[in-house]
């Protein structure tokens, strides 16, 4: 089959200009001229031009010849089958998920078909690759997509041969009539299933499962050629006729301005064109660009000398007051104090004087950067009446919505093209860095490239939150636990879109309003104080902290009682029930993720499984033997459930190190058994990043971290030696995969950390306190 | 005010020695140091050596060689002109690349980040040659150090945890310092471009006392006093900036 | 000043500062931009390159010190993508985001050239330098021991 990249990278420039920048993109393929192209879409599929063969933008007057019943697919009278994927592909693998989706419900040959990525447009419906929702969300919507094609095609054969529909089947590129084995080719079927009215989306049922070649299985991975011979086209390999290359400098401090600068020794940098001020944001943040001063060069490195020889003075405004150990202290203040109830059931503070015995701690999470590898960069380019974007973004609407914004112009008269993104992990579905590129490109009337560094990235991202969290548990006599508050301090996300700074019940359903354990009296409370920095989602978001203390703090009372983490974790469980009412959670409201508790309910026994499946793979009975120590953790979050075991040892230098990792997830059914399993390793590797090192602090409200000399990573070789993932077999509806694999990484780390060293760490990074 | 306290101390020595046992002199003058807030000075000279005034200079400069005239025992003079060539010899910036084990040291003694090794040759692993990152010169844009031919000082010459005796041993020994003559060894430290690193290190870091200059200097007229190494224990002149705080190396303090 | 490199077996004539990495001269210049920016500290290794066989980071080499010599990048190592340690790539669906891939194979490469068998230690020692953020460290070590075959 054929897998289109995108952009192919321009190839050695020709000899003659060595310091031309080299080949141009832009010349449309006949697939623009599909009545994508014509719903308003711009589905990019971009072929790479030699430079003498460079042509104007072909008209995209006439609909190319086929079937086409909606914006994903289309069937091409040679039997080449065009699919649309929509959503943006950051390693997730959605883009050889969704096209096996779109097939094997289709009936078509793999062989046959070409992928392409989707422009921004609302056609598509939602496009906010987010939340780990590509495939729960729109499982089934997507099937009947599919099927919506298959049948047409389907009918046009019966028709053609006289038969009922239902005789037909449609695979391997052709339907079949199954009594006489007569075939017709998809191909030869498309311009008469043209003529046939399209159903409706709810008139068409998917096939059945047992039809299914490629659904739940280990599916290849249809982009990796491009990667291994780097040819995937990513932000930054985008290349335009002409385009020039910007690195902003930016307000060290949120908030700060641009006292005064001087250009001068900038502009003198070879291949430096223009010095340009930003403009200026008000808060609230939300996706607006950061402000500071440009240097637009030739090329990047001109850029680079350039925003180094910058002369600017900065005045930092109010935020220049940030320094994490100071406000580490008054979150502390306020988990010590009552916060607003978020869920309340029976009386927790009578309970909690009642019992037997109390445990109580305090957790501590620090503010994490996504640090994708790739960092943010966008393309713009803005002709007369129109603007076309090129970049790696999680949320294309947005990012046209935003660049529409920044020009002033109607959305109709911007176009969004996806690349291919170098992680994500939520950064990317902020869309400044675009509207930063499209002003730029406005203002100097060239294409311009932002190119954010490292630098950039890790000290103007949008921070996953800084957290203190305090958790009591009420013991009676038997141990068992009788109650439980749980308090939590953040700046929530909402800092950065309006004035309010407090977490609420869309914040709190990450972990603290869906946990579903069966105590009889619970209580969570929620504080907020004011953010100086601007607040983002990363992977997974609260849950990671919410699902580190919840976790660390079973492990604390199991220790209190002298008894095994795990047999109290599932007596806190309870029985295997499934709580589909707010009454039950002591809550009154529950988002779950955007999904109806009826059909995703709280299963505390798809979560009591997932911890007895990991524990049992990980030899849990022997979890402290040979020199190592395991520990166990587990949660639920965007529907799916998930239970980690870490075995944690020390090496001949006496540093702690993972040696090796258990995982179990129930995500309910999966589409591509190879991409789960991948986002489980990736999972934990990401989490012992956060676990081990990697934090962002403040000082007089900079950060301190610049690139990986401080800001630290796992490297190959602190890998566990094995990652062992389980995925669950399951009929339940799809849940998240892309999230729910980091929550329990790190309190199962430091759980296991507690079990071989009687060193009980409540404040993450654990090389904070320990040697790791 | 510390070294004219130093050297204040050092004069009563020979009147506490003529009527005390070396040790309790030394505990003495150890005692009256930590008074005074100094920090003692292992065993600098045996307890025959008689105090002579050197000028006070600041951390990062070196004495010029005819500040040690005023040694008018030839081999005194060496052994004093080792000891201020080694608060070079012994800073960070050169020890960091004379390790004691199989992992470069950076910034103040901590391993190497990212992780990197001896190799065969002293000049990495595949893959993580010293060449593959380090430049023959510091960077405009990037912190990573660099100077021609930058490779680890072969083990035989590790300096990180040693006394600047034990340094000073090693460098005459020829079976040890790359087979090299004194004079050879006076040019080395004159000339060598992966040396003068020492003092253009770029970035935030710390360059070593003095000048590439002003060490030749010292190094020649160590040469030509003797090339005497100084008493065991000895550590270099004045406390230097930069100085691994471990005998041992250690990773990243929390 | 002209520097001359011969980048993928073709000899090229490039009017550049010496000084400009050769990561830029790759991508910016060339348009050879299966090489990647991660963090221009060579921290990272998104970069890596090989000059004359060994390991570069890119983005902290001066194009002089290519001059006069061979430079391999992916789109070099091999005429399709037949390279065993690509082959062991897509076989073992290694990457994830793609985007450090590049970086880790060049790393790979160079090691298999001088140890065909390397220990699970050597491939984690030689990789150090080689960051992925998704994590795909696990299907690196497997694919490396695959290509070498030291695995079936």
């Amino acid at each position: 089959m054929i897998h289109e990249h995108w952009f192919e990278p321009a190839p050695r420039a020709p000899e003659n200009e060595p310091d031309a920048p080299g080949l141009r993109i832009v010349r449309r393929s006949f697939l623009s001229a599909l009545n994508l192209s014509l719903i308003g879409l711009a589905v990019g599929w971009f072929e790479q031009a030699e430079a003498a063969d460079a042509k104007a933008p072909a008209a995209s007057a006439a609909a190319a010849p086929g079937l086409q019943p909606n914006v994903f697919i289309h069937v091409a009278p040679s039997g080449e089958v065009t699919l649309v994927c929509h959503r943006s592909e950051m390693g997730q693998g959605i883009r050889s998920s969704l096209p096996f989706l779109f097939a094997d419900e289709l009936g078509a040959d793999m062989a046959r078909v070409r992928v392409v990525q989707g422009d921004g447009d609302k056609a598509y419906g939602d496009q906010n690759t987010d939340g780990s929702s590509s495939i729960r969300n729109r499982y089934e919507e997507l099937r009947r997509i599919a099927a919506t094609a298959r049948s047409m095609l389907v009918a046009a054969a019966a028709q053609h041969w006289g038969v009922a529909p239902s005789s037909c089947t449609a695979k391997r590129n052709q339907v079949i009539h199954t009594p006489s084995g007569r075939t017709l080719s998809f191909g030869e079927l498309a311009i008469a299933a043209s003529k046939l009215p399209a159903p409706a989306l709810a008139e068409v049922e998917p096939r059945p499962d047992s039809e299914l070649e490629h659904i739940g299985r280990a599916l290849p991975l249809l982009d990796a050629q491009a990667y291994v011979t780097g040819r995937a086209t990513f932000g930054a390999d985008v290349r335009i006729d002409g385009m020039l290359t910007a690195v902003i400098a930016r307000p060290p401090v949120v908030g700060g301005r641009v006292a005064r600068f001087d250009a001068q020794a900038a502009l003198a940098v070879p291949g430096v064109r223009h010095v340009i001020e930003m403009p200026v944001p008000e808060a609230p943040y939300k996706f607006q660009p950061w402000g500071g001063v440009a240097v637009v060069a030739d090329h990047t490195w001109a850029a680079l000398r350039g925003r180094k020889a910058l002369n600017v003075a900065w005045s930092d405004g109010d935020n220049a007051v940030y320094e994490s150990e100071r406000y580490a202290e008054q979150l502390t203040e306020l988990i010590r104090a009552p916060g607003k109830a978020l869920r309340n059931l029976g009386d927790t503070e009578a309970a909690l004087g009642k019992a037997a015995r109390r445990v109580e701690a305090e957790y501590y999470v620090p503010h994490l950067p996504h640090a994708p590898m790739e960092p943010p960069v966008a393309v713009a380019r803005c002709d007369g009446d129109h603007c076309e974007v090129w970049a790696p973004t999680q949320n294309p609407q947005a990012a046209r919505t935003e660049a529409a914004r920044a020009l002033g112009w109607p959305e109709e008269k911007v176009t969004v093209h996806v690349t291919f993104l170098g992680g994500a992990f939520g950064r990317k579905s902020k869309a400044d860095f675009v509207s930063e590129a499209v002003f730029l490109a406005q203002k100097t009337r060239a294409p311009v490239r932002v190119q954010w560094t490292r630098e950039d990235d890790l000290q103007h991202d949008y921070y996953n939150t800084v957290s203190k969290q305090q958790l009591v548990a009420g013991l009676d006599a038997a141990g068992k636990v009788v109650a439980w508050r749980h308090r939590t301090a953040f700046p929530p996300i909402a800092t950065v879109f309006g004035p309010n700074h407090e977490p609420g019940a869309g914040d709190l359903q990450q972990g603290i309003l869906d946990f579903g354990i069966s105590v009889p009296n619970v209580r969570a409370e929620a504080a907020g104080i004011d953010a100086h920095v601007r607040i983002g989602w990363l992977r997974s978001v609260y849950n990671i902290f919410h699902a580190f203390a919840e976790n660390s703090f079973v492990d604390e009372i199991a220790q209190a009682r002298g008894a095994d983490m795990r047999d109290v974790l599932l007596e806190l469980y309870g029985p295997a029930r499934q709580i589909r009412s707010l009454e039950q959670l002591g809550v009154s409201e529950l988002r779950n993720y955007g999904a109806a508790l009826e059909k995703h309910p709280v299963d505390m026994g798809r979560l009591r499984q997932v911890v007895e499946r990991v524990t049992e793979a990980s030899g849990w009975n022997q979890r402290k033997a040979n020199g190592r120590a395991l520990g166990l953790a587990a949660h639920r979050s965007f529907l799916s459930y998930t239970a980690v075991v870490a075995s944690v040892v020390h090496d001949a230098q006496g540093v702690l190190r993972v040696d090796e990792a258990w995982i179990t997830i129930d995500a309910g059914k999966v589409m591509n058994l190879d991409r789960v399993r991948s986002q489980m390793e990736g999972s934990l590797i990401f989490g012992m990043s956060l676990a081990l090192y990697g934090a962002i602090t403040m000082k007089g409200g900079v950060v301190q971290q610049s690139n990986f000399h401080d800001l630290k990573l796992v490297r190959i070789g602190a890998a566990p030696r094995q990652i062992h993932v389980s995925v669950i077999e399951s009929d339940a509806p799809p849940g998240g995969v892309g999230e729910p694999g980091l929550p329990p990484v790190a309190p199962a780390i430091a759980n296991a950390v507690f079990a071989l060293t009687g060193q009980r760490v409540r404040e993450l990074p654990i090389s904070r306190t320990l040697r790791v | 005010m510390r070294a004219r306290l130093e050297t204040a101390l050092l004069g009563a020595r020979p009147l506490a020695s003529a009527l005390l046992s070396p040790l309790l002199a030394s505990a003495l003058l150890a005692g009256l140091l930590g008074a005074a807030g100094c920090q003692t000075p292992r065993a600098q000279n045996s307890a025959t050596a008689p105090p002579v005034p050197l000028p006070v200079v600041p951390e990062r400069e070196l004495r010029a060689p005819d500040a040690f005239a005023v040694y008018s025992e030839r081999a005194e003079r060496s052994r004093a002109l080792f000891g201020e060539a080694s608060r070079v010899l012994l800073h960070a910036r050169c020890v960091n690349c004379h390790p004691s084990g199989d992992v470069p040291l950076q910034r103040q003694g901590l391993l190497h980040d990212p992780p990197v090794l001896r190799g065969p040759d002293d000049r990495g692993v595949v893959g993580m040659e010293c060449t593959s990152c380090h430049q023959d010169q510091n960077l405009e844009l990037a912190r990573v150090p660099g100077a021609p031919n930058w490779h680890l000082a072969p083990l035989s010459m590790a300096w990180a945890g040693r006394d600047a005796r034990s340094v000073c041993e090693q460098i005459k020994d020829p079976a040890r310092n790359g087979g090299k003559s004194l004079p050879q060894i006076v040019d080395h430290a004159q000339h060598d471009a992966l040396v003068a690193w020492g003092w253009g290190p770029g970035s935030e870091r710390e360059p070593a006392p003095g000048s590439q200059a002003q060490f030749g200097a010292l190094v020649a007229a160590w040469v030509e006093t003797g090339a005497e190494c100084p008493a065991p224990g000895s550590v270099p002149t004045v406390p230097l900036g930069g100085v691994p705080a471990l005998q041992r190396p250690r990773t990243e303090s929390p | 000043m002209s520097i001359h490199i011969t980048i993928n077996g073709k000899a090229q004539q490039l009017d550049v500062d010496p000084e400009m990495p050769l990561l830029w001269l790759l991508r910016d210049v060339l348009g050879l931009t299966g090489t990647k920016y991660g963090c221009g500290q060579a921290l990272c290794g998104a970069c890596t390159v090989h000059l004359d066989g060994q390991v570069i980071r890119s983005c902290c080499t001066p194009a002089r010190r290519a001059d006069g010599r061979s430079l391999t990048t992916i789109e070099g190592l091999s005429p399709d993508g037949s390279h065993p340690l690509q082959r062991a790539w897509v076989e073992q669906a290694v990457p994830q985001c793609g985007y450090c891939q590049a970086g880790q194979i060049m790393t790979a490469a160079a090691l298999l050239a001088r140890r065909p068998k390397p220990s699970d230690a050597e491939i984690d020692q030689s990789l150090a330098g080689n960051l992925c953020r998704c994590g795909t460290y696990t299907r690196i070590r497997a694919a490396i021991r695959k290509a070498a075959g030291i695995d079936p």
